[in-house]
């Protein structure tokens, strides 16, 4: 029997997450990627960090060329796909190549949304020089190569990557407004109340924040200053250098639509993560709609390509959904979201402190975790996750001591050490003792306390040749 | 030696970890009765300091706990009596021999321990091999350090835990202890901690739980049990983002890098926090810290290495030693923390299933001649691979596996992960044989009980943590009707027809080994009992010179220069996080890890029989906030379960500990039926330090 091609159509996060995983399984296949960038496929959602600065753009190389020939699978860079001809089992590349396949995985991700802005596009049908998307590592480094000369940015979107990519252009030295239609910030994953601490928070990195604004034109700036305006729904133009648009993306779906796939808003899939027009054809990732919904995360691609990849090597397994966490990703901004603090069904507890740029809430059901929205304190974000993807079932208090900080328990003074209590754990010497020894040299050859691992040398010091403690006095013992 | 008339000091080496504290014994009272522990403030790993284990250490001395006669069990009455050392040998052999007869050498399993000195765990396999010609041995440091003896071997072609004397520390810039509570596990070591501290160096602790060790560190991680790799991962992850990666020396002294710095592009700090459950600034704080430092000392221990990813545990964080350009460094580098006292020497002389004397590999045709070579056999008689420990373990008493096993330093009903099914294991046995010096759980369940000296009254060498060997000298006699292990392997050995003589004088033995060695990885062949009087103990490898030629210095500081590898390059291995075996859920919420705690030792036979070391038993270690959720407080009686087994024990509720995870100390029978036998790939280490579990009061 020949070995089944495998055409995957996509190089992004989901695509190379399942070539890896397909290695991994031991994949009898024969895989070929076809990548439209040029570029081997990177970590797509730390583009803001290379922008910002804290990633050198090398970081994010997902795997190099060498690693796919080392491995048999076909990495054909730069092949942008023209069309799927499902009834001869083939694809074919916009040079006229065409590649035929046995199975088709489509990972073509999601395509930036372009918003009704008059004067974004020139008449020869270009993006206005001043204005920039940011979806690929070009976009990016466009982008950087913009920011030397810039003084004023304006980031179209206050979701989750237009607040990044405020911030990262904030770090380096550009004055940033942010334009969001909603009344809020980070409108899809939380609340007006976090919204509203957001916002605030970001005004004192010095971000001005426009929300329940639109902007509808480019216009010449007011000031004589900036490349461009943006003029704003409610009539206000801001001046600026850049403008970037962050405002969402669809999923990528005309190839899928054309080949006449089931396609809503992504390329229909089921629980196999196959069409159901078509059982040789699947989707991953961004561009597939599993049980509705198109996700736009990276979390949820992933577990999507890992069950792809288990079933493609045999095993019986399904996709019944993912668990999401989202989390901002810019110096100054804690943020971290996890699944729908706005929709979740469930009990609320919520702690909010504007004064000092936090508001924590949980959605709580049946003792479960079933939502979060963290803005401005992240001290807990580790303990409530695991609880959050574990489903723990928590008791009546935990979800309140959850939001505010740990107290340790003070450990007490040494003078309030009653005698019984075990002060050097190395010798077994309890703090009578060492109380009835006259110095810490008589402690030494006596009862070889501090002579094993020394920490207990300070207390020992404070303890010998001093009374007992006062037994009313209240104690926490530690031990 | 000793006389009963003048106390004499012996100058020796403490019984327990793998510090190998230096002492000073005196025996006094008839026959040296009493035994009192004195400094030895020379002896520069511990510089007199010792913990109360090591103090108290003569307390089995005299005590009606120690086995002085052989032990058979009774066909009638199923119990065990007493008998001659004739008698049981005879026994032994015969038994033995008829099994090899009827079913072939490998019926017969040997399991050895990585308290045993060089010389019996060299002797061990020897008569595994040679006498009794079965491929069956192994050995519980299998369960102690393998994860890393694999890790290390494969990057820089050596094993040896630490490449360097432990005071080194004192100079690095920054100390990371990955899953190790030295402070309570070999206390003296938190001394070189603290002078590292005196001198504007910081320590980091990473450890799910604030452990004592925690007081002598600058900045605690708590990871979720089973999150160091994935923590490693992201650690790397920002040093490459950051440009803080030492391209110079990963060009000149590594390779495989590309291959690792790609498949941590996957791991981005946010990611990491979900999984491993550190939060992102918390992860920059420790990746600031280790990037502005000149030298970084990475340690291992345990924690990391005691899971089924606990080999690649152990690579990713030697990842991150060499891309910050760290190992062959001054004070610099990555190390592993070893358990056992002999948990170093034990894996180097031939007690593991796949290797011969000096740390050869026994599939190498010209490993297996030398060896046969030094022994006086034709090297085709040497049988292969055996099992690895928890696999034999497995195996007894199925009709593949060992009908009989001989158990020589361990305690296997209290150690074994899965304790009930190695307990069923042992139970199908058509003969267990344990050497001992007390009846532990192991013990008395065998057939046969041979009872055998303690540190004190024989002689032999360790190789502690840092790759020293080190003399400890008898300073009392033997009890009377005790003999040495080596007594009783040269006994059956004799007794099994070997075609060779087994010494039992312990440098004629360590000489032995020493030639056997030679040439290998592992290569005392230089080493001398003399030799380590004077220097302080001997640092392998010390290969032996011509006549004629100076002596060699033996080797303190490792790869300096170039790496044990064919290409003298360290090697990248690219792993990736793969979680435990067994995650928690709704059966199971908790995470369960264990551990150890400062007055016991391992499995406690000798410790919990010291009168002067408190045994408070097994206890569940919990977080206020779980003991809430539970409706449980302190000292409340509770009931762990897991999916293999159930113990109840107090609850000790500590706000030291995560929330989502529980702790139980491992030194008491049935701890142990909780915990996962799931297997690392590469080492075979099971995974103690991690299983899903439900804690309800009892």
């Amino acid at each position: 029997m020949s070995r089944e091609r495998l055409v995957v159509v996509g190089h992004g996060m989901a695509a190379t997450r399942l070539v890896e995983q397909l290695v991994a399984g031991g994949y009898a296949g024969h895989v070929t990627v076809l990548g439209d960038e040029a570029v081997p496929a990177y970590n797509r959602i730390l583009l803001s960090a290379v922008l910002e600065g804290t990633h050198v753009d090398s970081a994010i190389t997902l795997r190099r060329p060498e690693w796919y020939a080392e491995r048999g699978i076909d990495l054909r860079l730069g092949s942008r796909v023209l069309a799927i001809d499902r009834g001869h089992r083939d694809v074919m590349l916009v040079d006229g190549t065409v590649v035929p396949f046995d199975r088709l995985v489509l990972a073509t991700g999601s395509l930036p949304t372009l918003p009704p802005v008059r004067g974004l596009v020139t008449a020869e049908g270009r993006l206005h020089p001043a204005v920039h998307a940011f979806r690929s590592l070009a976009d990016c480094r466009r982008l950087l190569d913009a920011v030397p000369d810039a003084r004023r940015a304006v980031v179209v979107g206050g979701g989750l990557l237009g607040l990044q990519v405020a911030r990262a252009l904030s770090v380096r030295g550009v004055a940033t407004e942010v334009v969001e239609g909603a009344e809020h910030l980070l409108s899809r994953q939380v609340g007006a109340g976090a919204g509203a601490v957001l916002a605030r928070s970001l005004r004192r990195l010095g971000t001005t924040v426009y929300t329940g604004a639109r902007a509808v034109r480019l216009v010449e700036p007011t000031s004589g200053e900036g490349v461009t305006g943006v003029r704003l729904d409610n009539g206000a133009v801001l001046d600026t250098d850049l403008v970037v648009l962050t405002a969402g993306g669809r999923p990528a779906t005309s190839l899928a639509r054309a080949a006449g796939l089931a396609v809503r808003r992504g390329v229909v899939v089921d629980d196999h993560l196959t069409s159901p027009t078509d059982p040789t054809v699947h989707a991953i990732g961004d561009c597939a709609e599993h049980r509705g919904v198109t996700t736009g995360f990276v979390p949820p691609a992933w577990d999507q390509a890992g069950v792809l990849a288990r079933r493609l090597c045999g095993h019986d397994v399904e996709h019944t959904g993912s668990r999401g966490v989202a989390r901002l990703r810019a110096t100054g901004l804690d943020v971290a979201v996890l699944g729908d603090p706005v929709g979740a069904e469930g009990e609320v507890v919520e702690v909010t402190n504007p004064v000092v740029g936090k508001h924590s809430r949980l959605v709580v059901r049946d003792g479960v975790v079933v939502a979060a929205a963290l803005v401005g304190d992240l001290s807990r974000v580790g303990l409530i996750t695991q609880h959050y993807d574990r489903g723990t079932v928590l008791g009546p208090h935990e979800p309140g001591q959850l939001l505010l900080p740990e107290q340790g328990a003070a450990a007490p003074t040494a003078d309030a050490l009653p005698d019984d209590v075990e002060v050097c754990a190395c010798a077994g010497v309890s703090a009578g003792r060492l109380r009835a020894c006259a110095d810490l040299q008589q402690a030494r050859e006596q009862t070889r306390a501090t002579t094993g691992c020394g920490s207990c040398a300070a207390t020992c010091a404070q303890l010998v040749g001093t009374a007992a403690a006062d037994p009313t006095c209240e104690v926490v013992r530690t031990k | 030696m000793a006389g009963a008339a003048t106390p004499q000091e012996t100058r020796t080496h403490c019984p327990y970890c793998s510090l190998q504290c230096g002492m000073t014994l005196t025996g006094s009272g008839r026959g040296g009765r009493d035994l009192e522990v004195q400094p030895w403030a020379e002896f520069p790993v511990n510089e007199g300091a010792l913990c109360r284990k090591g103090w108290t250490a003569g307390g089995l001395r005299g005590s009606r706990d120690r086995l002085t006669t052989p032990l058979l069990r009774d066909r009638g009455t199923g119990e065990l009596r007493a008998a001659s050392w004739d008698e049981a040998l005879d026994l032994v052999a015969e038994r033995l021999t008829g099994l090899r007869e009827q079913h072939g050498p490998d019926s017969i399993g040997v399991f050895g321990g990585g308290g045993l000195t060089n010389e019996k765990a060299y002797q061990l396999g020897k008569l595994a091999r040679v006498a009794i010609g079965t491929s069956q041995i192994d050995y519980n440091g299998r369960w102690c350090m393998s994860s890393a003896a694999s890790a290390a071997t494969r990057t820089f072609g050596i094993d040896r835990g630490l490449p360097f004397p432990l005071a080194d520390v004192e100079e690095a810039d920054v100390v990371v202890l990955v899953g190790s509570n030295l402070a309570e596990t070999m206390p003296p070591a938190a001394r070189h901690l603290d002078r590292l501290r005196e001198r504007g160096g910081r320590v980091v602790v990473v450890d799910p739980r604030r452990t004592p060790t925690a007081a002598h560190a600058d900045v605690l991680v708590q990871p979720v049990p089973g999150g160091d790799l994935a923590l490693a991962l992201g650690v790397l992850h920002l040093l490459l983002a950051g440009g803080h990666v030492d391209t110079a020396y990963v060009e000149e002294r590594t390779r495989g890098w590309d291959v690792v710095a790609d498949s941590v592009a996957g791991w981005w700090p946010e990611r990491v926090e979900r999984v491993s459950g550190v939060a992102v600034a918390e992860q920059q704080a420790l990746v600031g810290l280790l990037a502005g430092a000149g030298r970084v000392v990475v340690l291992t221990a345990r924690g990391a290495e005691q899971h089924a990813q606990g080999s690649d545990t152990v690579l990713a964080w030697i990842n991150v030693a060499l891309a910050l350009g760290m190992p062959g460094r001054p004070h610099a580098g990555y190390g592993c923390l070893t358990g056992q006292g002999n948990g170093q020497g034990g894996r180097e002389h031939g007690q593991k299933a796949d290797q011969l004397p000096g740390y050869r590999m026994i599939d190498d045709p010209g490993a297996r001649a030398h060896v046969a070579r030094v022994w006086g056999v034709d090297p085709d008689s040497l049988p292969g691979r055996g099992r690895s420990a928890y696999e034999m373990l497995d195996a007894l008493g199925s009709t593949t596996g060992p009908r009989a096993l001989l158990v020589m330093g361990s305690n296997i009903v209290v150690s074994a992960p899965r304790a009930t099914h190695v307990a069923e294991r042992l139970a199908a046995l058509d003969l267990l044989v344990v050497c001992d010096l007390v009846l532990s759980e192991t013990a008395a369940l065998a057939d046969v009980v041979l009872p055998v000296t303690q540190w004190a009254e024989e002689t032999g060498t360790m190789t502690n943590l840092e790759g020293r060997v080190v003399l400890r000298r008898q300073a009392v006699p033997a009890p009377e009707g005790v003999r040495s292990d080596l007594d009783v392997m040269a006994g059956l050995a004799r007794r099994l027809g070997s075609p060779v003589d087994f010494a039992t004088d312990p440098e004629e033995v360590f000489d032995e080994l020493g030639r056997a060695s030679a040439g290998g990885v592992a290569d005392y062949s230089g080493i001398t009992y003399a030799r380590i009087e004077a220097e302080h103990g001997v640092f392998w490898p010390c290969p032996v010179t011509g006549d004629g030629q100076p002596v060699h210095p033996g080797t303190p500081r490792l790869f300096a220069e170039r790496f044990a590898t064919p290409d003298g390059r360290a090697h990248f291995h690219a792993v990736d996080h793969r979680g435990p075996a067994e995650a928690p859920d709704a059966d199971y919420p908790l995470h369960l890890t264990t551990g150890r705690v400062l007055a016991q030792y391992q499995s406690g036979a000798q410790t919990r029989r010291i009168a002067a070391l408190p045994d408070p038993g097994p206890f569940v270690e919990m977080h206020p906030q779980l003991a809430a959720r539970l409706g449980v407080a302190d000292r409340m009686l509770v009931e762990v379960g897991t999916r293999r087994g159930t113990l109840r024990a107090p609850a000790r509720v500590v706000d030291t500990i995560r929330p989502d995870t529980v702790f139980v100390p491992f030194h008491w029978l049935g701890v142990n039926r909780l915990t996962n036998d799931a297997l690392d790939p590469a080492s075979r280490m099971p995974e103690f330090k991690v299983c899903a579990a439900r804690v309800a009061a009892a």
